[in-house]
């Protein structure tokens, strides 16, 4: 029955056309309008992710007026010509979107492959860059790891000072993956014993006694239990697959002395996507959500988990970069009982 | 006869409560320990609220196929079909299909890296895959082509909190206000992403007001999940000077789709791809006539129960709806077929699919 209903309603659409009910060209117009706000929306997202990244100003004006010029372009030359230039717009949209495809292929392969060899290397914690599908759509500016500061270096050195003083001599504060080792001058100037590891070659070319060459996860397992005040993880935490991060959290864990501070700071996964952390964290390679390092701490047996957010007033920290969580490992004089983070007072 | 193992644990790249595939792995567990086996969830990710039902994926045992099972969730590409691949134990697969990388990637370019994964994965696990299960016959079919050899339909275990939830009071009384002013209805529910096509639902409403309702409305319920393409929904609204008769209600409680549910007058979907489209039988359950483009599993889903149109141009989409909400006998039947195609696919009938599709497994020799 349904079949001969939905004839029925062809041919009363086919009337309605015939009638001149619906206006010639109305549904094309409806088709190029969409078109036309999905641009925008894309320049849009595209303008966000350069500007939280630190694109000049000056760039991300030069590409809205580009657009509000296209588009007055676009419609003059409608008005002048009309019909006779929508089969020549079709075919080059067309040309263009083939090429555009072929190109988003060859690049999804390309980045496909690194990933397997990063992920079967016997040093893939070790390195230094991973190239992730999604980082080819902003080509210039995702590559380079956004630095910390402004707030969220001030909540970050903060958190790592707070580490309430136990019994008996003080103990480091170490960064893992410091890089040129600028984090761990900061909080040397903050009276803090501060240490860095790094597996790149500015920690080696640094040469003096505050950093060392080296993985984090390498680092942390073969330091005994309880060597640090805090804890700094950043870059390594961006790489690694779930079943390393569940054991770097638990490393971190290990590592830290009772009350000692861990804080972590990523790239946030979400930008242009789901805002759900189990969405975000669906991609390999991509950073986790920070609710599943909230997860991942927490099981580890740390406490008081706080997550950096930014101000939402601000216009420029609307879509962040980076984002910060820190945890606490738990102490007799402040939480009770205390067995290795299995179980306390909470 | 092959030997009955002690345990099936399933595998699931990520886990997150209110998700039809997530709800149906949930489902699935109580299944198999209705029958007797031993059965873990391991999820390489895990949303808040699942920490101690869920366990993490390298947590997953590892035992020989005589005594260990292990069935795959697949919807997209993840490091656990790794896991999954590497495991001693036999192998199910409960595909629950990935959509297309070249309707995402334009905008989620991260998703359409995923879903080629997904894609070149799912083509990987065939040989190693004892029995393929999926939940419309489209995607069983895709399976065979991937090179499975065995297969099944069993169909998805739908959330019935969506269903049964009783709307919620205050939504129904805002929308009946909004309804006293005169004019139909319209309501699509899904996530808000490229592939389900919203604004081809809003050229269909361009067309129904100008055509035969000046006032009708259009209800969007869903998660805004790629934030450009629900900005271009926003945009192209304001654009055609809809904004104050399309409603993009983002993600709502079970109450409130509840409500949104009662109170349409027509479902409307004209989605580019759909796996199995729950919001389809969940729209039938509440006495809603369904017109949905007719493509991938949609007619499967819909088979005589709704008005399954060849083209989603905005004139027949719009004249389907005048059609079904002006002829009365018409609306009648399609509720009345709804309503049995529903039933077909209740909870017990799902379930019924996955014992008897684990039942196949042990009977093989």
């Amino acid at each position: 029955m349904t079949s001969e209903i939905v004839a029925e309603i062809e041919s009363e659409a086919r009337e309605l056309r015939a009638g001149g009910l619906v206006p010639e060209g109305l549904e094309d117009e409806l088709d190029k309008c969409f078109e036309d706000v999905a641009e925008e929306s894309l320049a849009a997202a595209y303008a966000s992710a350069t500007r939280t990244s630190g694109a000049p100003r000056a760039e991300l004006g030069r590409l809205s007026s580009l657009v509000e010029l296209r588009r007055q372009a676009e419609r003059l030359v409608r008005r002048r010509f009309g019909p006779r230039l929508r089969r020549i717009e079709r075919r080059a949209a067309l040309g263009a979107r083939r090429a555009a495809e072929a190109g988003w292929i060859q690049l999804h392969v390309t980045a496909d492959r690194m990933e397997r060899l990063a992920g079967h290397s016997p040093l893939a914690s070790r390195v230094l860059s991973t190239v992730r599908p999604g980082e080819l759509a902003v080509p210039s500016s995702a590559a380079r790891r956004p630095a910390i500061e402004g707030a969220l270096l001030s909540w970050t050195l903060d958190r790592l000072g707070s580490a309430p003083r136990h019994e008996g001599a003080p103990r480091p504060v170490l960064h893992a993956e410091c890089g040129d080792g600028r984090l761990v001058e900061l909080l040397a100037a903050r009276g803090l014993d501060a240490r860095g590891v790094d597996p790149g070659f500015s920690a080696r070319a640094r040469g003096d006694a505050s950093t060392v060459a080296g993985g984090a996860l390498e680092y942390l397992g073969a330091t005994p239990p309880a060597s640090f005040d805090g804890l700094l993880l950043t870059g390594v935490v961006e790489r690694l697959r779930p079943g390393a991060a569940r054991a770097l959290a638990r490393l971190a864990a290990r590592s830290l002395a009772p009350g000692g501070v861990v804080v972590l700071v990523s790239a946030r996964p979400e930008a242009n996507m789901a805002k759900d952390p189990v969405t975000a964290d669906l991609a390999l390679g991509r950073p986790l959500h920070p609710v599943t390092w909230c997860h991942l701490l927490a099981q580890s047996g740390l406490l008081d988990l706080e997550v950096f957010e930014p101000d939402a007033s601000d216009p420029d920290a609307r879509e962040p970069e980076l984002f910060a969580v820190s945890a606490r490992r738990p102490d007799q004089a402040r939480d009770g009982y205390y067995d290795g983070g299995a179980r306390g007072r909470r | 006869m092959r030997a009955r193992p002690v345990r099936i644990d399933q595998i699931i790249p990520s886990i997150v409560e209110r998700d039809a595939v997530s709800h149906h792995t949930l489902e699935a567990q109580k299944v198999l320990h209705s029958m007797g086996f031993v059965s873990e969830i391991y999820a390489g990710n895990m949303g808040p609220g699942l920490h101690g039902r869920v366990h993490l994926l390298e947590d997953l045992p590892r035992e020989p196929p005589e005594r260990q099972w292990v069935c795959y969730q697949a919807s997209i590409g993840s490091p656990a079909a790794d896991v999954f691949a590497s495991h001693p134990g036999l192998k199910l697969l409960d595909y629950h299909n990935i959509s297309p990388a070249e309707l995402v990637e334009r905008w989620l370019p991260h998703l359409g890296g995923e879903v080629r994964l997904g894609r070149r994965q799912l083509a990987e696990l065939a040989p190693a895959v004892e029995f393929g299960v999926a939940d419309s016959e489209f995607n069983r079919l895709e399976l065979e082509e991937a090179g499975y050899r065995r297969t099944a339909v069993a169909p998805l275990m739908v959330d019935t909190t969506n269903v049964f939830s009783p709307p919620d009071p205050r939504l129904l009384e805002r929308l009946a206000a909004e309804r006293s002013g005169g004019g139909h209805d319209w309501l699509f529910v899904g996530q808000m992403l490229p592939h389900k096509a919203h604004q081809d639902v809003i050229k269909a409403l361009v067309l129904y007001r100008r055509l035969f309702d000046p006032e009708a409305r259009l209800h969007l319920v869903g998660r805004e999940s790629c934030p450009a393409y629900a900005d271009a929904l926003h945009r192209y609204a304001s654009a055609l000077g809809l904004a104050g008769a399309v409603e993009f209600a983002g993600s709502v409680s079970a109450g409130e789709l509840s409500a949104y549910y009662e109170s349409a007058d027509v479902f409307v979907c004209c989605s580019d791809h759909e796996g199995f489209c729950a919001p389809l039988l969940e729209a039938m359950h509440h006495r809603l006539p369904v017109i949905a483009y007719g493509v991938t599993a949609v007619p499967e889903t819909v088979l005589a129960a709704g008005i399954v149109l060849p083209s989603k141009s905005p004139v027949l989409v719009a004249s389907a709806v005048h059609r079904v909400l002006t002829d009365a006998g018409l609306r009648a039947s399609l509720v009345q077929a709804g309503l049995e195609r529903a039933k077909e696919f209740s909870i017990d009938a799902a379930r019924r699919g996955l014992v008897q599709a684990v039942e196949q497994v042990l009977q093989a020799a």
